[in-house]
């Protein structure tokens, strides 16, 4: 179980099998919902994890434990729906309210 | 059953995430390539003596890039991933090896050794790193990259490729059979649920996208590139989705989806209604079934991967003549697919589908299961 406080996010790296197709989309949503936040949000296949920098890993459910294996040390937030997913929305608004943000 | 296997580190790891790893390794060699891929598919459907714009010349580029260019970049690729750029180098080196000692085009043989020299040359380095006098180190780094390079080439040629040519034979006399019997539609029971696991890009450019390319040497098109990449059944779940979903957020989310996935062609999008329902699975393989049997019944085929999976994709890597075929056979996939998924989420409207129920099932399905 690992947690960072939302302020302090600066690096998203949002995963997915290629780092071509998902991952891209999700990162691109995401970077513009926390534009104004000074986020940098960016994309990566699942398997070079660990030569990203960032403060929380965002993966889907189906890649979750190859993004654990990647990056054991990292907070890795898994998500369920590419479109309206509930917990990228609570992330969101964990990173603008500045509150913990922790890994389930 | 068995539901996970051990790993080197003690721990152990499902195998869902095991077979990732390994397919996403092969795709990880191919994906990078596509673009190489689709110049030489268009460059094959134009230039071709069947193709748009027959020409002689220009058509005399379709074999070196498949049998020389296309593996050379397999191999380099899955050398980088292994070692960098040194490893990069090698593997190319060593995949020449392969080519020449092959008959067919080589890809099976460059995902072996591109890595597999790449892997050797890290352990050759990290013998020689620590030893390397000052100034000495571009002397030696390049000649152990030259020597082990020459060396791995030999092995190639004399070792990986006959094996390899003996064995793609086998594979490709196996897909010959599934078509000559009728039986390639069957394929969709295995395909569709691994695409719902993630497997989708290890299935797609792992296995079917070298066996295709072999067949579009061979006949100009192939269905194999179709098996996996035909976005019917997805858009048929989606919709069904869209009209018939208990949950008010997954219709609301459902025509962004379509749209994401049917014309950008990001397949995975799907993904999570199905494991959110796992039942739905029976309408992706009604629907791929469907798609396959009309493929092969019109005998269409595409000249290379479409990738991603969006229909302009494929609209682009279609050759003269198929295109009846090649969208017929995605309409009747999208089609069958809808109507199956539609009786499916009907029938189980009542009570179970909140969003929390379904989240639940989901996380039941959680990677590797073995906790």
């Amino acid at each position: 179980m690992a947690s960072i406080s939302g302020a302090d996010v600066k690096h998203i790296v949002v995963a997915c099998e290629a780092g071509m197709g998902s991952s891209v989309m999700v990162a691109r949503m995401l970077a513009k919902q926390l534009k104004a936040n000074g986020v940098e949000v960016t994309h990566s296949p699942v398997n070079q994890l660990a030569d990203t920098t960032h403060d929380v890993v965002l993966v889907h459910r189906g890649l979750s434990q190859r993004a654990k294996q990647a990056v054991p040390d990292s907070l890795v937030i898994i998500f369920d729906m590419f479109l309206g997913d509930m917990r990228i929305a609570q992330l969101v608004n964990e990173i603008q309210e500045g509150h913990e943000i922790s890994d389930d | 059953m068995a539901n996970f296997i051990p790993a080197g580190d003690g721990g152990h790891t499902g195998w869902r995430a095991a077979a990732q790893k390994i397919g996403g390794n092969l795709a990880g060699m191919v994906i990078p390539n596509i673009g190489a891929f689709i110049a030489w598919g268009l460059l094959t459907a134009l230039f071709i003596p069947t193709g748009w714009l027959p020409n002689e010349e220009l058509g005399s580029m379709v074999g070196p890039m498949i049998v020389n260019l296309l593996p050379i970049l397999i191999g380099y690729t899955g050398g980088r991933m292994v070692h960098g750029q040194r490893g990069a180098v090698i593997g190319a080196v060593a995949t020449v090896g392969v080519i020449v000692g092959a008959s067919i085009p080589m890809f099976l043989g460059a995902m072996l050794i591109g890595p597999l020299a790449a892997w050797i040359l890290k352990k050759i380095d990290a013998v020689l790193d620590p030893v390397t006098p000052p100034g000495f180190e571009m002397l030696i780094g390049n000649f152990s990259l030259g020597i082990s390079g020459l060396l791995m080439a030999i092995l190639g040629f004399l070792g990986i490729g006959p094996v390899v040519n003996a064995f793609s034979d086998t594979l490709g006399a196996g897909v010959k059979a599934l078509v000559d019997t009728g039986l390639l539609p069957l394929a969709s029971i295995l395909i569709e649920p691994a695409k719902i696991l993630f497997l989708n890009n290890a299935i797609n450019y792992g296995v079917l996208a070298p066996l295709g390319v072999a067949q579009v040497e061979e006949a100009g098109k192939s269905i194999m590139f179709m098996l996996e990449s035909n976005p019917g059944p997805g858009l048929g779940i989606l919709v069904a989705v869209w009209l018939a979903a208990g949950s008010k957020v997954l219709r609301g989310s459902a025509p962004g989806a379509i749209v994401i996935h049917f014309l950008g062609g990001i397949h995975e999008i799907y993904f999570p209604y199905v494991l959110m329902k796992p039942i739905l699975v029976l309408a992706a393989i009604a629907g791929g079934a469907t798609g396959v049997a009309t493929f092969l019944v019109t005998g269409v085929g595409v000249v290379a991967t479409p990738a991603p999976g969006s229909i302009f994709a494929y609209l682009a890597v279609t050759p003269p003549g198929n295109h009846f075929g090649v969208l017929l056979g995605i309409l009747l996939s999208a089609t069958v697919s809808f109507l199956v998924a539609f009786v499916i989420l009907k029938a189980s409207k009542d009570g179970d589908d909140d969003l929390e129920a379904a989240k639940a099932k989901s996380k039941a399905m959680k990677t590797g299961g073995a906790e």
